[in-house]
């Protein structure tokens, strides 16, 4: 491979990011990451962004200094306008006409209010690629339903999936229902840019958060609406597979995670974990009396496990050829070995927080490049957008900042 | 929704053709999201089939290869061929079908595909315009390049096993309560999605370039980049996360998910503006107007007592009762939807959610469209292919006994 550096896919696409939390700008970050030109467009007067924790040590509530900001913008450019202003409302509506794709996530009718809606941008630039993101989406009876992650993990039937045996509905970690929708959010976007290319045709993309859930549990709402069956909250064990579970290992709060797929790895967890009594125990012979006697099973199976560390029993397994890996803590994803060696763990260092760890894409490519560049400082860019793209006169936007539409 | 009808729509990624060498959930919902979409995707199966033909669900809970609902799901919108790769027509076959496709995408292990003769650096060669991607479970560099991982492993070292149930569920009991996988294929559907979207700009970037693309998909950095809220945390700020119902995991209280009369709830009350709300919504019960729960810091202080407090009034109404409150006092309470309800709902039936899939003769729901777009709508071309289907419509006669 040579030094020369790598094409970006993305380069010569523009996207307005007027998105809130997560789902939108993390839609927007990989985006950013592989060449678009990504605006975020922020006002000084609701600094929703960059005030909260977490910020780089010392420098509590420096807006420069916000760690969620710094990372879910980086590679961004930022434009300060208080949309409150009918000015600042015209600039962004200008940007709109200036730009390939617009992602929000405000609540439903915020930007309809604020006259930036599709109905208007839409008509101002036919080729823009508009994506929508609402907890339910941007149509039906609960549109307007206010959705936290915790209730869109309620609703869109993956809580009814998750529990230990018998126990009650319990909520995914995190808070997957952003990203994840921030993820399909990319996709109509890469779909979107196909059509267009063809059709000269941009459109408005629809995106429920539940829905993005939804694709999570396939099998529980056909086997519900196919059987008439209710899913069957069973802890960590599998339909088909045994043993399939997280195992307490020696040491506190550690665990492994195992996964037997058949008899031979059956056989070899077995032997690699000195256990081969089992071997010769009829009920454990085959996948179907595993199932039955899962619960004997699985403690048998933890009676090992609680006396190996966590390491051992993962390199035992493996060795021997079975699925076990250890369960990683968030806190542990940065150092994580196997992650740093894919590339998927990057540095960006920043003038004013200094250098941070973030992970990036999940994949790696070998003709195409990506570049992790810092986030933008407050209102860095607004005066270069402003006067570049939209070719706006430097006594105009004096004019503008004195009227503290520019804030 | 009827399926026949709509085969005349044609998608906004109509033109791309896909040769999919998928087994389970990953590689196959990776050329599902393409195929649904509009881009012509063939299927190879080995002789024994996707395995996903044997995990169902099955009408009435009889194993069927041709009724299997994963299987259905997962593969709709694809044309279906059986090939060996083990044998040298087989081999032969597939370079067929690869030499004019635009996309290879493959989640079958490396050894396999080099066995084949299919290993990445080979197609790169063979064909350089060809955007080859593989789903491995943790990619093809390091040193768990060569280790097993499925599904449960891959989550479990993604961080989100770990963190749950996670906010503002959380465990009363780390060792009672281990960290937990959802019954469903979660790590295999995130891979498959980001495999699918990086295969799409390389697409966008192949129209540069005018060369294809390598892209190198891991299943465990695919789950993790979607913990990108806690991965920030620890990058600026540090410390060790525990998955334990404390003030430090939850934050100002109350912010709960409680047991109500017939379901679930929460009840996300954390300023002070919002516990007025809420104490009015109670009626203005005595208890929470004295000094252990008047003020923000008491509240948190004093939360057990507060939970079983709020439990107390939540036994006494409805999921349904409780998140009309939701309107009353703007707060974002929030109730538990069993997948019943779900399917049932209003919001729905509304937006499509679910639409109509035919398994074994019998009629049943499958989640729709993941998003809907307005111009270039999601659509529902073909029913997944029967086994080796399409063997003589693709590769000839002679093909067609190939399996």
């Amino acid at each position: 491979m040579s030094n020369a550096p790598r094409p970006l896919p993305l380069d010569g696409v523009r996207v307005l990011d007027l998105g809130q939390f997560i789902a939108m700008p993390f839609c927007a970050l990989w985006l950013a990451w592989l060449g678009a030109e990504v605006i975020v467009v922020e006002s000084r007067r609701r600094l929703t962004s960059r005030t909260g924790p977490p910020f780089a040590p010392s420098l509590e509530g420096n807006p420069d200094a916000s760690g969620y900001f710094n990372q879910i913008c980086s590679a961004k450019k930022s434009c300060t306008l208080d949309m409150t202003t009918a000015a600042g409302r015209d600039i962004v509506r200008r940007l709109a006409g200036k730009v390939d794709v617009m992602v929000d996530n405000f609540s439903t009718g915020v930007l309809e209010k604020l006259g930036l809606g599709h109905d208007v941008v839409g008509k101002l630039n036919p080729g823009l690629i508009m994506v929508s993101c609402g907890a339910f989406g941007r149509s039906g009876p609960m549109k307007n339903a206010r959705g936290l992650h915790s209730a869109v993990n309620l609703f869109s039937g993956v809580a009814d999936v998750t529990g230990y045996l018998d126990g009650e509905p319990r909520i995914l970690g995190g808070v997957l229902p952003d990203p994840l929708s921030g993820t399909y959010g990319m996709f109509a976007i890469m779909a979107a840019l196909h059509h267009r290319e063809r059709t000269g045709q941009g459109q408005f993309i629809d995106l429920a958060m539940y829905e993005a859930m939804m694709t999570l549990i396939p099998e529980a709402v056909i086997d519900l609406t196919l059987n008439d069956a209710d899913p069957k909250r069973a802890g960590n064990r599998d339909k088909l597979k045994a043993p399939h579970g997280i195992y307490p290992c020696r040491g506190p709060d550690t665990w492994v995670a195992i996964s037997v797929d058949g008899d031979n790895d059956w056989r070899a967890l077995c032997r690699a974990s000195g256990r081969t009594e089992w071997l010769g125990d009829p009920r454990f012979a085959d996948a179907e009396g595993r199932l039955t006697h899962v619960g004997v099973l699985d403690a048998a199976v933890e009676q090992w496990t609680r006396g190996v560390s966590v390491g051992e029993a993962v390199d035992t397994l493996q060795a021997a050829g079975v699925a076990a890996g250890p369960i990683v803590r968030c806190d542990q994803l940065l150092d994580d070995p196997q992650l740093q060696a894919h590339g998927s763990v990057v540095t960006i260092d920043h003038p004013t927080a200094g250098p941070h760890r973030q992970l990036g894409l999940p994949w790696q490519m070998d003709s195409l490049g990506v570049e992790y560049r810092r986030a933008p400082l407050l209102g860095e860019h607004t005066h270069d957008i402003l006067t570049g793209l939209l070719g706006i006169d430097e006594a105009e936007y004096a004019r503008l900042e004195t009227a503290g539409v520019l804030s | 929704m009827n399926i026949a009808p709509q085969i005349s729509a044609t998608g906004p990624l109509a033109g791309l053709s896909v040769v999919e060498l998928g087994d389970g959930t990953a590689g196959p919902y990776a050329a599902k999201l393409l195929g649904d979409f509009g881009a012509e995707v063939v299927k190879i199966e080995g002789p024994e089939g996707d395995s996903t033909r044997r995990r169902g669900p099955f009408p009435g809970g009889r194993p069927d290869p041709e009724a299997s609902g994963l299987f259905l799901y997962l593969n709709i919108n694809k044309r279906g061929v059986v090939l060996d790769i083990n044998r040298e027509d087989g081999r032969d076959a597939l370079d067929r079908l690869l030499a004019p496709a635009d996309i290879f995408i493959t989640n079958l292990p490396m050894a396999r595909l080099q066995a084949a003769g299919v290993a990445p650096a080979a197609l790169r060669a063979r064909y350089p315009r060809l955007i080859v991607t593989t789903i491995t479970p943790f990619g093809l560099k390091g040193p768990w390049a060569g280790r097993r991982g499925d599904e449960l492993v891959t989550y479990a070292m993604g961080g989100i096993a770990y963190s749950t149930p996670g906010m503002p569920d959380a465990a009363n009991d780390l060792e009672r309560e281990p960290p937990l996988h959802p019954a469903c294929f979660a790590a295999e559907t995130i891979t498959g999605l980001c495999a699918g979207l990086a295969t799409l700009t390389a697409v966008l970037g192949r129209a540069k370039t005018q060369d294809g693309c390598y892209l190198d998909v891991s299943q465990q950095a695919a789950v993790a980049s979607m913990q990108h809220r806690d991965v920030t945390s620890h990058s600026y700020l540090g410390g060790t996360f525990n998955r334990l119902l404390n003030p430090t995991t939850i934050g100002r209280m109350p912010n709960f998910y409680l047991p109500c009369k017939d379901g679930y709830v929460t009840i996300p009350a954390p300023m002070d503006v919002h516990w007025e709300r809420l104490v009015e919504a109670m009626g203005n019960p005595a208890w929470a107007l004295t000094p252990e729960f008047s003020t923000s810091p008491a509240r948190t202080a004093n939360w057990i007592e507060l939970r079983m407090r709020l439990i107390n009034w939540t036994m006494t109404l409805s999921g349904d009762e409780l998140y009309g409150l939701a309107n009353q006092t703007q707060l974002p309470i929030f109730q538990f939807y069993p997948v019943r309800k779900l399917v049932g709902s209003e919001q729905v039936q509304a937006r499509n959610s679910v639409v109509d899939v035919e398994i074994g003769n019998r009629r049943a729901k499958m989640p729709g469209a993941p998003f809907a777009m307005r111009a270039s709508p999601w659509t529902l071309r073909r029913p997944a292919p029967r086994l080796g289907e399409h063997n003589a419509a693709i590769l000839g006669e002679r093909a067609a006994v190939l399996s």
